[in-house]
């Protein structure tokens, strides 16, 4: 599943991950928020989730 | 039933026992104390008695002690007066900002920081510099002491005032007037060894401080350093007492809670936690609205949109960011009334 969140500021895109999550395992999300990149790094740690970062503003996340 | 007002900002009003001296300063302190007249010595004593208390709280000799108009300059002259030809800078990514201004005109590295706000220092050599906070700003984090740094040290106490001893190897320090509830446009800036150090700027002499202070404003900023610090000794256990409730309140009424360091890694009235998916604008926004002012790290509340780099540097959840200031003079009473609103306020942001 692809999220596209470009454009959209902090925490919208973490919000819309973490509700996309209750639905399939995997999320491909787009976001180039300036916060995105730390916070899925504090999200991760929080949550017991992963992420990859794919390409600029481009990650891969898995739900644990 | 009106509502309460609170301030848990860093920024507070002058202290009132400054407030009710600064007439009476600028009435004895307005002449240029370096002038031999009756009035410039008035001035002159009232800047020696200034000296004398703040080489007495931040653990400098009197001589020691120099006044700057801008404190912001400090940092530059704190770092770029203990560079020399061949120095490297060391410094750390939760410095502030200043600091990163500094180190982006010189050789530097930056170094990386872990949750608890450690760095690994390099082996220096002597003519290298550090620059070292004694606790962070932001979330209050206590810095372990620049032991096994065998370079120079500036150390910025902006954020730990007189509460916290200069390591023993500082070489240049800073002191921000606003800490302490004092008058804001006054630094305090101290260099240990005068041999090793050379004024950045361009000046005929080697002055440390070619700004004009204004002597009222130190003396009125000695006062408030002098009543803060009592009362913030006097009130430490319920200052302690009131930072270890508000954490186990977070962690235990409110879920997804991100707190900065633990209540005996900190500076017990300082305190910084970010609640996942909450935006921190309308946080503040109902707080503010709810009577309670309070400040964030968060990008949104930003003037640039970034979020903290302290924050981020240290691996911290940067969205729905708050950072508490405790006062001498806060209740418990406040502290309560405040946990309840956060708490409303946060579960409805995240309905």
């Amino acid at each position: 599943m692809e999220l596209d969140c470009l454009g959209q500021r902090c925490p919208i895109p973490i919000i819309k991950l973490a509700k996309a999550l209750r639905e399939v395992n995997e999320v491909v999300l787009l976001s180039d928020d300036p916060a995105t990149e730390p916070d899925l790094l504090a999200w991760s740690r929080m949550t017991g989730n992963s992420f990859e970062v794919l390409a600029t503003a481009t990650y891969l996340v898995k739900r644990n | 039933m009106g509502s309460v007002t609170a301030g848990f900002q860093s920024e507070t009003p002058l202290h009132s026992a400054a407030s009710a001296f600064l007439l009476d300063a600028f009435d004895r302190g307005w002449a240029d104390p370096s002038k031999i007249t009756g009035e410039s010595r008035k001035a002159a004593i009232l800047q020696n008695e200034s000296k004398e208390i703040f080489s007495s709280h931040l653990g400098l000799r009197v001589d020691q002690v120099e006044f700057l108009a801008d404190p912001e300059i400090g940092f530059h002259l704190g770092i770029s007066g203990l560079l020399g030809p061949g120095s490297n800078l060391y410094y750390s990514a939760v410095d502030r900002s200043e600091v990163y201004a500094v180190a982006q005109s010189v050789v530097s590295q930056q170094l990386a920081v872990g949750i608890d706000g450690s760095s690994d220092y390099p082996t220096a050599d002597p003519t290298d510099v550090l620059a070292w906070q004694s606790a962070n700003g932001e979330t209050g984090i206590i810095t372990p002491k620049p032991d096994n740094f065998h370079g120079r040290v500036f150390v910025d106490a902006t954020a730990s005032g007189s509460l916290l001893e200069l390591p023993e190897n500082w070489s240049t320090s800073l002191w921000n007037s606003r800490t302490w509830q004092g008058p804001a446009g006054l630094g305090i800036f101290a260099v240990a060894d005068r041999s090793i150090w050379r004024s950045p700027l361009p000046q005929t002499n080697n002055a440390i401080s070619s700004s004009n202070y204004s002597p009222p404003l130190a003396m009125a900023s000695a006062i408030a350093l002098e009543a803060f610090h009592r009362e913030y000794q006097e009130r430490q256990f319920a200052l302690t007492a009131m930072g270890a409730k508000i954490r186990d309140f977070l962690l235990t009424e409110i879920s997804s809670v991100d707190v900065a360091g633990t209540l005996d890694s900190t500076l017990p009235h300082l305190l910084s936690f970010s609640f996942l998916y909450v935006d921190a604008q309308m946080l503040v926004r109902e707080l503010d609205r709810r009577g309670f002012a309070i400040d964030s790290g968060s990008a949104c509340n930003s003037s640039n949109m970034e979020p903290s780099h302290v924050l981020a540097a240290m691996g911290l959840l940067t969205h729905g960011n708050v950072r508490l200031t405790l006062q001498p003079q806060t209740t418990e009473e406040q502290v309560d009334q405040l946990l309840v609103a956060i708490k409303d306020v946060v579960l409805e942001l995240r309905s």
